[in-house]
């Protein structure tokens, strides 16, 4: 079986480490070996890339050539990671002249490229490796049907041809896991948007205005919680809640994939760092059977 | 591109390109495909910036590049809003991808000095700290860290980035 690296980025053990736990906690469950990766540097995504092309592709070709030293591929939980990972595989794979100065950086500590190393999006190890059948023998508490929207990252599914995730437009595997796990996967409005993410840096106004219609897409199709697969989308789409007028008892959960997985999979709430997440998943978590018995004993009693 | 002539029922209308601005973006990797753009418009339709924004449109900005408005492009902030969704490159029907375009309008105003504050502040983090949470990551993030059974020590390389800034960064603007 494949040996993987989990490539965090600089994002995820900063502002969600929860993400990071319940992705270790799901992949160990589901016999995936992952291992910690050290020593590594950011992957340069948006602000060295925007810069210097040569400078983008040493920073991902570095953390590339690394994992090639440990035999091992890697295994991306942030869209904006796991796309510079792949771009820069795309353009190392096709541009000799680019990996040779590359590698002329790699040279000084002992690294080289050679491009047997992949990249593999959460997704695809949950789909591909993993498999929704193995999957659905894993739930033990399911949601019950409740009703949840997907969000994917416009990073983890495009472009299409190099990041070979899920189709661009009409992508199905986050909501495949969400029936998987027992939810009821709801389309809305712009459900292939973006959540307004990179905007930030440059205009934050533009920004939050795009993330809240995704969250008043999400409502008005009945959703009662947002899956994502990306750390950025995952605090985006929480963070807009939290604006002017926004009131709390309006705000819906977001949970990251791993977390929402790992509840239904009977992992408890701590180990996958629930009780960190800004807007409670109680909502949710009352739709798996564990916490269903509690509810019906709530309105048995409230009936006496 | 060289003034073009089109005749049409006998209409003469001359397009002169004010600049081989063009050209030039053509040239540099991620641009090559600006010339099979038709100026449909579909990137502007399917733009997230542009829904909230009166004043990012991506089909406007490629127009500004073909007709050759070459200091206008290179010193605006404009090409820098591209969030590089890629949902305009998954619709356009000729194979343009803007988010490229301007990914290569953005290298060459990078080269001529041009980049954003918080870009170049950024940037200037990533290549000094080898990553960009180094400040952002206090004790109680390191509690939250203990507590979920993770590292707290996260090891992040900052000598190979510093190496990139040397290299590619050493006039401080970027090249």
């Amino acid at each position: 079986m494949t040996d993987y690296f989990v490539y965090t980025g600089c994002t995820t053990p900063v502002r969600l480490p929860a993400y990071e736990a319940a992705t270790m906690a799901v992949l160990k469950h589901l016999g995936v070996n992952a291992h910690h990766m050290k020593d590594v540097n950011c992957c340069g995504a948006q602000y060295i890339e925007s810069l210097n092309r040569s400078a983008f592709a040493a920073m991902s070709g570095r953390i590339l050539a690394i994992a090639e030293r440990f035999g091992k591929d890697v295994i991306a939980i942030c869209g904006a990671c796991s796309g510079s990972l792949k771009h820069v595989k795309h353009m190392l794979d096709t541009e000799p002249d680019l990996k040779a100065e590359v590698n002329e950086i790699l040279a000084e500590e002992d690294l080289e490229y050679t491009g047997k190393v992949e990249v593999k999006h959460l997704l695809q190890i949950l789909r591909d490796e993993v498999g929704y059948d193995a999957i659905r023998r894993a739930i033990v508490q399911p949601y019950n049907g409740v009703k949840l929207a997907a969000h994917y990252g416009c990073h983890v599914t495009r472009p299409a041809e190099i990041v070979q995730v899920d189709d661009p437009e009409v992508p199905r595997s986050i909501d495949d896991i969400i029936e998987a796990c027992g939810g009821d996967a709801v389309d809305y409005a712009g459900k292939v948007r973006c959540c307004g993410g990179p905007m930030l840096a440059m205009d934050e106004k533009v920004a939050t205005a795009i993330g809240s219609e995704k969250i008043t897409n999400v409502k008005a199709a009945g959703a009662k919680g947002i899956v994502t697969a990306c750390v950025f989308c995952n605090i985006q789409l929480t963070q807009v809640q939290f604006g002017e007028g926004g009131e709390p008892k309006d705000r819906i959960p977001v949970l990251t994939l791993p977390q929402f997985m790992g509840a239904a999979m009977g992992i408890d709430e701590e180990t996958l760092g629930m009780p960190l997440n800004k807007i409670s998943p109680d909502v949710l978590l009352e739709f798996a059977h564990r916490i269903e018995s509690k509810v019906i004993r709530r309105e048995q009693e409230a009936k006496r | 591109m060289g003034a073009r002539t089109e005749t049409n029922k006998g209409l003469e209308i001359e397009h002169t390109p004010s600049s081989n601005f063009a050209k030039e973006i053509e040239a540099e990797p991620g641009g090559e495909g600006i010339s099979k753009c038709i100026q449909c418009g579909i990137c502007t339709a399917s733009c997230a910036v542009s829904s909230f924004s009166d004043r990012y449109r991506p089909r406007q900005l490629i127009q500004k590049i073909i007709i050759g408005k070459r200091d206008e492009v290179l010193q605006s902030d404009l090409p820098w809003l591209c969030m590089t969704c890629r949902l305009c490159e998954e619709r356009c029907q000729e194979g343009v991808s803007p988010a490229e375009i301007f990914q290569a309008v953005r290298h060459i105003a990078t080269r001529e000095g041009h980049i954003p504050e918080v870009f170049k502040s950024t940037a200037e983090k990533a290549l000094s700290d080898g990553w960009l949470l180094g400040d952002a990551y206090s004790d109680f993030i390191e509690d939250d860290r203990d507590d979920l059974g993770l590292d707290t020590d996260l090891g992040w390389d900052n000598e190979f980035t510093h190496r990139l800034k040397k290299k590619y960064f050493s006039g401080g603007e970027g090249d």
